[in-house]
């Protein structure tokens, strides 16, 4: 499950979320000199700012720094090579869909985008199948190589902020995930300390959003042309 | 110009973009002052500019948004109750703040009649006409 920094913070907001709730231990780290030289301290003890986390059969990657534009082809390239190698039977990443009026929206609502039509039988309801329209970053190009190495993958993509951390967006993500792996994740934490998340991802954001731009997400809100 | 001359000048822009880059991205957290830039966003329509704001903690009742310019506003809002850094966890630094504050330079010039805002769910939404 993959959890990088993107629209609104969801997937690092929910990704934590789920680490801490069933209790997953740190099991490795992604390094790159592409990465900025930065290390974070928790505990007293530097760490990576792109963890892996583990427990059973489920593999947490969590990221508490931007992803540089220049690291997004190389990064997506080796988690999924890895995820491959490692023998993973599915890869959830978990994301933001920006829409301009998210203040008005109580419930925000869950798309998917699947590396194959077959894999909506896996969604249980907990999200609805993104049909058309344009994925940009580290999780478009995540879905496209393992459609093409056959390697089941699913975006899960909520109704978001597009630059302000949102916390309530990743409780609906996490209840997806839910679903989607029969895990009973506890997402009112989530809600009661939104105000919390929401200025301490703050800095996160900031930087997340300006590598956002220089990788065009905003072509997420394009509409889709007729041909495909 | 010779060509050592021109490869110093564009590395001194590129150096000096470097910089502003660095200030834009820098925390907005100013214990000076005590208050807090909040992220924003700016979004130009045909006839308003619409400006947000995420503003977690904010007091609903103490939001003043101000035209200070033509083409900028201020928005200074209090927070419910202080917050300290040491609430969120950094030890190394001191700092309390109450404030939330930006001035924010607009894209085309704007009114401050007819101007509105709202806030909900802790975003503040401010409408701004643009000057015609």
């Amino acid at each position: 499950m993959n959890g990088l920094p993107d629209v609104g913070l969801v997937g690092v907001v929910a990704g934590s979320q789920i680490v801490s709730s069933i209790g997953m231990k740190e099991i490795g780290s992604i390094e790159s000199e592409l990465f900025p030289p930065l290390v974070v301290l928790h505990g007293g003890v530097p760490k990576s700012p792109i963890r892996i986390y583990g427990k059973e059969s489920l593999v947490v990657i969590i990221g508490e720094t931007a992803i540089p534009a220049g690291a997004v082809y190389p990064i997506a390239e080796a988690i999924v090579d890895w995820a491959s190698s490692a023998g993973a039977g599915l890869i959830l990443s978990i994301g933001g869909m920006a829409v301009q009026n998210r203040q008005d929206i109580e419930s925000p609502k869950v798309f998917a985008a699947l590396s194959d039509k077959k894999l909506s039988k896996l969604l249980n309801g907990s999200a609805e199948v993104l049909g058309e329209g344009y994925i940009v970053g580290t999780y478009a190009l995540m879905l496209k190589r393992c459609a093409e190495i056959g390697l089941p993958a699913i975006a899960l993509l909520t109704q978001s902020y597009y630059n302000y951390p949102d916390p309530e967006a990743a409780a609906a993500a996490v209840e997806s995930v839910n679903k989607i792996l029969g895990l009973k994740v506890n997402t009112s934490e989530l809600l009661r300390k939104g105000e919390e998340i929401r200025l301490r991802s703050k800095d996160v954001m900031k930087r997340t959003q300006a590598e956002m731009v220089r990788i065009n997400k905003g072509q997420e809100y394009d509409v889709p042309p007729l041909y495909g | 110009m010779s060509k050592e001359r021109r490869k110093s000048n564009f590395s001194d822009y590129l150096r000096r973009t470097e910089q502003i880059a660095e200030k834009t991205l820098a925390s907005g957290w100013n214990e000076t002052a005590s208050s807090i830039e909040p992220l924003s966003d700016i979004i130009l329509g045909a006839a308003e500019v619409v400006v947000t704001m995420d503003l977690p903690y904010v007091d609903p009742n103490a939001v003043q948004v101000k035209v200070i310019a033509d083409d900028t506003i201020e928005v200074r809002a209090k927070t419910k109750h202080k917050i300290s850094l040491n609430d969120l966890g950094v030890k190394h630094r001191k700092g309390e703040f109450n404030l939330y504050h930006a001035v924010l330079h607009m894209p085309v010039p704007v009114n401050e009649e007819g101007m509105m805002h709202k806030l909900k769910r802790g975003v503040l939404e401010i409408h701004l006409p643009r000057q015609t």
